[in-house]
């Protein structure tokens, strides 16, 4: 039994056992881990070496009615920092470089803390090319630092419309959790106006470039030659119904005043302009934009954020007598000869109702065309609050357009249920109603929504919902396919709109007409002034309008805040974009006519 | 076919192809890991050189007389201490480890030599017939002659090169008929040393069972409290010896603990070297298209990762092809040690097998993630001059020892 002499057969044995009881286990561990799991390592070694770069798609273009550009795109530089390969010591002098505040960027860096660090995340874009210059130069020396060439807005085009195109925005971590997978950390989103409701066409798609670095992720070449790497496509070009010229005209009238201008198509809805002053300017939202200017722009008294043309409500004035008229003329209540005597107003209760003159005898074309008082106060006392209400709600007013940018207000239209509610059952009186009757007090209404009664009453009661968006250019078949918007009605007959429409001519072309001082000699333009009382400062001045008045091919609204009487200031605008729209296609034809003049000679 | 009988018969073919064959997938490998590799290049080249050098040597050493590696025995050892102790004065300082010594342009590692020194002298005292292993005073000397050069190489410090030494050492005296009690006592400081590494109350169990064991040997009181007292002492040298651990020891021995605790640091070289095997798959993704190789995620991959280059460009068929040959060499080797003419040849061959065997199995072992990263070299594969020469020249001793296996001295 004893075995412990020199090489014992039992030791050799032993020795022999554990040499190909080792060998055993190494070849077990080769079989998992080349065999069984060799897909799990694969990727390892894939996500190792490969980097997925984003390249950001190009916006799409947004184009006017003509196909004229009106926001376009220019190449900028975004510098990168990728936060696990950063030398944090390098902080100060890039910051004095780039110009932001010290500790600008460990705030950053603190901010994407949950996010990869091996991801570059952008640290400022629109860096202007000085910047990229030192970087370039010093590159060696700065590790985790770069730069990609994307492309921003470029709103050099003309026209400004902040309102109405909006702008885009690094995608915030709380949006970034809330939507679908397309985005990630750093992308631009539209975030307001046209680039925020237009967003999942112009956005395009998002390319990958796949790069192989090695294991300081230094770039050592394209994985698989770039065959693999997803190209971006650019986001589709949005065509909108705006007129350049038109819309040009609007900004430079509009320009040192407080107010909206509104055109539309009246057949078809399309907004031809639209302005809302004060207005921000879009190129300081290009890039990033700084906290200073947010804060001015959000504590500047005249609100240069708020879209007055879809949020502000005012009140429609005497532009909502037109209604009266209509309900009374459809309910059969009166008809057009009936007559009153305007002495300056008219007594009701223990109140006197003023008048603006006194009209004398009045029929219903004389008081619309002079705007009298006095005679929408008896009507509206024949009227009632019920049947009023019932013609507002038919002509869309009191309620939201659906316009397509947002936010919108949907103002108010006083009814008997509102009454109720507000005074209690039986507490109010018809002295409420007079108010009504010339578009004061308890009926308040957006410039969008004006502009929208303006189109029906142009075209016979028929048009569609108010819209920028023509349709769109994809960018894939580079096939034009067109938006479709719901269509509105009214139950009026067109005896009425008729002599509606001739009462509204009347307006300008009469020789009583307030609205005379616009009167042009070869575009008959039917309208009607209006006057927003403002209890908080000066009457806000309102014209309301439509061109040609046979044939109606634009319909206007324009408000000018704090001015006074509707014929002085918010007339002459209407008229000159009016004039802007329709004499294009003139002023085209007179320019051709002029170049072929000037090369025959 | 008499001529090739007789050279077969004077020369172990099976040793030295198989050795020629890991030189040549090392050399392969070699260039595969320092292709993309920018100061690398020129390693290649050393390799080829350090190769034809070894070979000369190889043959040099199979033509020596028999008795030559007898004679050499106790010099060899006594120099190999006065390097391991030069080294320490003026060796250079290489990933924290004094190991290296220079002259002029040309750098060595002492320790390599000094495992030749300590098989040779070894196989000199065990088989000596004056020495009883069983008796313990001569076990204690036995033991001392492998701890003087592990203590000196501790003091560098480098670990991997330790283990192997306290290895060879175990392993001789074991294959010269330790009994079971000498083996507790030769072992179970170890172990004590082991538990103690896991805290306080591992290190109690494990001196609790080394009481229960000399309870069982039933040896007199006298020897039984000495091996306590040296089990004892073990465990309070614990401190000294993580004192003498550099921190990149200690944190490589914590990192193997949970390689992915710390990706990035010493984990790093664990986790990149089992990507790399595992990627590659059943057959590879082809010479020098291993994207883990190629763009440098392991550093220094030809030295101590080198399999993994193997693992990752040829797959399993590679790496399974390899622990083959080296089934082959071990077993031929574990042959020899019946075939050789001496107990002194018979106990060198054990020596050189377990040398060889401790190499191979931790460096695959790290490769594969099953044992700790500790810096040993993949031998004949892993580029080096140092460990190549010492290697070819033990592969020399044993060519020797099969073509002198019939004479008596």
């Amino acid at each position: 039994m004893k075995e412990n002499y020199f090489g014992s057969s039992l030791r050799r044995r032993i020795v022999f056992i554990v040499i190909v009881g080792m060998i055993s286990i190494q070849t077990f561990q080769l079989v998992k881990m080349q065999l069984l799991e060799s897909n799990k390592y694969e990727e390892k070694s894939k996500d190792n070496s490969i980097k997925t770069v984003q390249i950001n798609a190009p916006r799409g273009i947004l184009f006017d009615r003509n196909l004229e550009i009106l926001v376009g795109n220019k190449p900028s530089f975004t510098l990168q920092i990728t936060p696990d390969l950063y030398d944090t010591s390098n902080s100060k002098i890039i910051e004095s470089i780039i110009n932001v505040k010290s500790g600008y960027i460990k705030k950053l860096l603190d901010q994407y803390r949950n996010f990869s660090k091996y991801k570059p995340t952008n640290l400022m874009r629109g860096v202007n090319y000085n910047v990229i210059s030192w970087f370039e130069e010093n590159h060696s020396k700065l590790p985790g630092l770069d730069y990609i060439v994307e492309t921003q807005r470029d709103y050099s085009f003309g026209v400004n419309a902040s309102h109405v195109f909006g702008y885009t925005k690094e995608i915030g971590r709380e949006a970034l959790k809330k939507s679908d997978d397309f985005y990630s950390i750093g992308d631009n989103v539209g975030f307001s106006g046209i680039e925020k409701e237009y967003e999942k066409y112009l956005r395009g798609n998002k390319g990958n470039e796949f790069l192989v670095v090695n294991s300081s992720q230094k770039i050592v070449y394209r994985h698989n030659e770039g065959k693999s790497d997803i190209p971006a496509i650019k986001g589709s070009d949005v065509v909108l119904t705006l007129d350049y010229q038109t819309q040009k005209t609007a900004e430079e009238l509009m320009k040192e005043y407080k107010g909206v201008a509104i055109a539309v198509d009246p057949a078809n809805g399309e907004i031809l302009a639209y302005i809302s002053t004060p207005q921000f300017d879009l190129s300081d939202f290009a890039d990033i934009t700084s906290n200073t200017l947010w804060d001015s722009l959000r504590n500047d008294p005249s609100k240069p954020l708020f879209n007055r043309g879809t949020l502000s409500m005012y009140s429609p004035g005497s532009t909502f007598k037109m209604l009266v008229a209509i309900a009374a003329l459809e309910e059969g209540i009166l008809d057009t000869t009936y007559s009153v005597n305007c002495n300056g107003g008219l007594q009701f209760g223990n109140r006197f109702f003023k008048c603006t003159h006194f009209h004398g005898k009045v029929d219903m074309k004389e008081a619309i065309e002079e705007s009298c008082n006095t005679y929408f106060y008896k009507v509206v006392l024949k009227l009632g609050i019920d049947k009023l209400s019932k013609y507002a709600k038919m002509f869309h007013l009191g309620m939201k357009t659906n316009i397509d940018i947002s936010p919108e207000s949907s103002g108010l239209i006083a009814s008997r249920e509102y009454y109720d509610k507000v005074y209690g059952k039986g507490k109010w009186s018809d002295g409420n109603l007079l108010s009504i009757g010339i578009g004061q007090g308890e009926i308040i209404t957006t410039p969008i929504q004006l502009v929208q009664y303006t189109a029906l009453l142009a075209n016979n009661g028929v048009t569609k919902v108010p819209h920028f968006g023509k349709g769109y250019i994809d960018s894939k078949t580079n096939e034009f396919v067109s938006f479709h918007y719901d269509s509105i009605k009214t139950n009026v007959s067109e005896k009425t709109f008729k002599f509606i429409r001739e009462a509204m001519e009347g307006v300008v072309s009469s020789a009583k007409g307030t609205g005379r001082n616009i009167k042009l000699p070869n575009i008959s333009i039917s309208g009607k002034t209006g006057t927003a009382q403002n209890p908080h400062g000066k009457d806000h001045s309102i014209f309301i309008a439509f061109a040609p008045s046979n044939n109606p091919k634009i319909a206007v609204a324009v408000i000018v805040e704090n001015v006074g009487y509707g014929s002085t200031y918010a007339a002459p605008m209407a008229q000159k974009i009016i004039k802007a729209y329709l004499e294009k296609d003139k002023k085209k034809d007179d320019d051709l006519l002029k170049i072929n003049n000037e090369a025959s000679n | 076919m008499k001529i090739s009988y007789k050279l077969k018969d004077k020369f172990d073919f099976v040793v030295f192809f198989s050795v020629t064959v890991l030189l040549i997938i090392g050399l392969v490998s070699i260039y595969s890991a320092t292709y993309n590799h920018p100061t690398a290049k020129g390693n290649l080249n050393k390799q080829i050189f350090f190769i034809m050098i070894s070979f000369l040597e190889l043959f040099v050493v199979f033509l020596l007389p028999a008795r030559t590696f007898r004679i050499m025995a106790l010099p060899s050892y006594l120099f190999s201490l006065l390097l391991l102790i030069m080294v320490l004065f003026f060796g250079n300082t290489i990933y924290g480890a004094k190991s290296w010594m220079s002259i002029g342009s040309f750098g060595f590692q002492p320790s390599e030599f000094g495992k030749i020194g300590l098989i040779f002298f070894l196989s000199y005292w065990l088989t000596n017939t004056k020495i009883d292993i069983n008796n313990l005073k001569d076990l204690f000397f036995t033991v001392l002659i492998g701890l003087v050069p592990i203590f000196l190489i501790l003091l560098e410090p480098d670990m991997g090169t330790a283990i192997v030494f306290a290895g060879i050492s175990l392993v001789m005296i074991f294959w010269s008929g330790l009994d079971l009690f000498g083996l507790f006592v030769v072992l179970s400081p170890g172990i004590i040393l082991f538990a103690s590494l896991f805290g306080t109350i591992p290190f109690l169990i494990a001196l609790l069972m080394v009481i229960i064991a000399l309870f069982y040997f039933k040896q007199n009181l006298f020897i039984s409290g000495a091996v306590f007292v040296i089990n004892l002492a073990t465990g309070f040298i614990f401190d000294f010896l993580l004192k003498i651990l550099k921190p990149h020891q200690v944190s490589r021995l914590l990192s193997f603990v949970d390689p992915a605790s710390d990706p990035l640091g010493s984990g790093y070289n664990a986790m990149q070297a089992k990507v790399a095997m595992g990627s590659g798959g059943l057959f590879g993704k082809g010479f020098l298209q291993g994207n883990q190789t190629q763009l440098r995620f392991i550093p220094e991959q030809w030295t101590d990762f080198i399999y993994c280059v193997v693992g990752e460009e040829f797959g399993f068929i590679g790496s399974i092809l390899i622990l083959a040959i080296f089934l082959v060499l071990f077993l031929r080797l574990l042959n020899l040690t019946s075939l050789a003419r001496d107990k002194f040849s018979k106990l060198t061959v054990v020596g050189i097998l377990t040398l060889l065997f401790i190499h191979f199995s931790i460096n695959i072992g790290m490769n594969l993630g099953i044992t700790p990263v500790i810096g040993l070299p993949l031998p004949f594969i892993s580029y080096g001059g140092s460990s190549l020469i010492a290697n070819m020249f033990l592969i020399g001793v044993v060519l020797n020892i099969y073509r002198n296996r019939k004479h008596n001295i």
